[in-house]
């Protein structure tokens, strides 16, 4: 029987979890945004292969999320104006005329844009958000990794005392008349909310005592073949932009 | 740059509340499709930049906000859209760099701050397209003029009548951003009781 499984493309996520940590995922993920930004237009399209490829094999399910309606729209609206507008209108299909170079400009556009979705579809869906977070601590961003949690934390409550808010102002009345007081009052109300979850987070913190200087970074994911990727990556991203076919 | 722990939470709670916004009420105008809505995002957007500012007076605090907001938006489910975080991150800096250019917090460095911020809207596909998809200045240009003709009615050979009125569009609501969050921000800190000193917004 043929199962979802035996259907999976790519690397074996056993593979992944041991070879594959943050800084390798981040290094595909700026290679590939790189490549099609950089690369001259008569390399774009060996340029485009490779990131797409190194996408299938390392977040295959990156390919899959973008086959919804609204991305392939998207794709379409920024390649197709380019037929028309771009160069001379020398060809034509079922009686539509366009233009051959605005053809080229249209497909490089579709490449680029394709390259770039599945690059931050992949990187999100492989990289959680708190090892982003403490590579930027690693930075220069000191305290960041605190304030990530503490944001992430407060976004449920944040969502449910915004909608009490907008819907005791809405049910009184209060956007009526005086519409601008009433927003600002609604901005206030929901800041103030907030701010004073945060005082309580920053007194429970401080209770236990907690210093965002003497932190630890969060901790960053590394895999055996991170830094070999990474040296990979900067060469190669050099040879597609420099050496030419 | 370090910030206390009281100051790194009041940040989180801005960030926080930045990247709710682009979560849930952006993906809302993006999908109805809008017209100026990225100037409503970043007008919101950059009104909670601009107060959490105020509660925190000090260099990159602004930046801080946006980089929050922008790695909440990076790992939102069904978020996965260049352009927003793009976004955020540069209007964010571009307040960042001229209040931090201004010194000391005042009206008109935050209103000068939210008009160059939501005036950055306008630029930004200028920057982005031809950078990230590869579209020529000229399709960026003609997209421009377009909206321009769809929105104020004006003919799109008026080319620098319809940037010129976009641009003070841009700008007015920016520096009425500015002025609000000002407002805003005074009007927490009295409500909260918070002390007013000579660095703060009173």
């Amino acid at each position: 029987m043929i199962s979802q499984r035996s259907l999976s493309l790519g690397l074996p996520t056993s593979f992944k979890e041991q070879y594959l940590g943050t800084v390798g995922y981040l290094a595909i993920f700026f290679f590939s945004i790189a490549a099609v930004m950089l690369t001259p237009a008569q390399r774009l399209p060996w340029a485009a292969v490779v990131c797409l490829l190194a996408a299938a094999l390392v977040y295959p399910q990156a390919f899959r999320s973008l086959m919804r309606l609204r991305w392939l729209v998207m794709i379409g609206l920024m390649a197709l104006p380019p037929l028309f507008l771009i160069g001379d209108l020398d060809r034509s299909l079922a009686g539509i005329p366009y233009s051959s170079e605005g053809l080229l400009s249209g497909m490089q556009i579709a490449l680029r844009v394709l390259v770039v979705l599945v690059a931050i579809q992949g990187m999100t869906s492989s990289v959680d958000i708190s090892s982003v977070a403490g590579l930027l601590e690693r930075a220069g961003m000191h305290g960041l990794g605190f304030s990530v949690g503490v944001a992430l934390n407060l976004l449920p409550g944040l969502l449910q005392s915004a909608q009490n808010a907008w819907r005791s102002l809405w049910m009184r009345g209060g956007l009526r008349k005086q519409r601008l007081r009433g927003l600002r009052l609604l901005a206030v109300t929901i800041i103030a909310g907030a701010l004073s979850r945060a005082e309580e987070i920053a007194l429970a913190a401080e209770a236990r005592a907690f210093l965002p200087e003497c932190a630890r970074s969060m901790p960053i994911k590394i895999g055996k073949l991170d830094w070999a990727i990474l040296a990979v990556s900067l060469p190669g991203l050099l040879a597609f932009v420099f050496i030419p076919v | 740059m370090k910030l206390s722990t009281r100051e790194l939470a009041t940040l989180a709670v801005f960030g926080a509340l930045w990247g709710l916004v682009e979560i849930s009420l952006g993906a809302l105008l993006k999908t109805l499709n809008i017209p100026l809505s990225g100037v409503v995002l970043a007008a919101i957007g950059l009104t909670i930049a601009l107060v959490g500012r105020a509660f925190v007076p000090r260099r990159g605090s602004t930046l801080f906000i946006g980089v929050i907001a922008t790695l909440l938006k990076l790992f939102s489910l069904g978020g996965v859209i260049l352009g927003p975080m793009v976004g955020i991150l540069t209007e964010a800096l571009v307040a960042e760099i001229v209040l931090s250019m201004l010194g000391r917090p005042r009206r008109s460095g935050f209103v000068l701050a939210g008009a160059l911020g939501v005036a950055w809207v306008l630029l930004q596909p200028f920057v982005t397209g031809p950078l990230l998809f590869g579209r020529t200045v000229f399709t960026v240009w003609l997209d421009l003029l377009d909206r321009g003709n769809q929105l104020l009615g004006l003919d799109p050979s008026a080319a620098i009548w319809i940037v010129a009125a976009l641009l003070a569009i841009h700008l007015a609501i920016g520096a009425v951003v500015g002025w609000l969050s000002w407002d805003i921000a005074r009007l927490l800190q009295v409500r909260l009781g918070r002390p007013v000193t000579s660095t703060n917004i009173l």
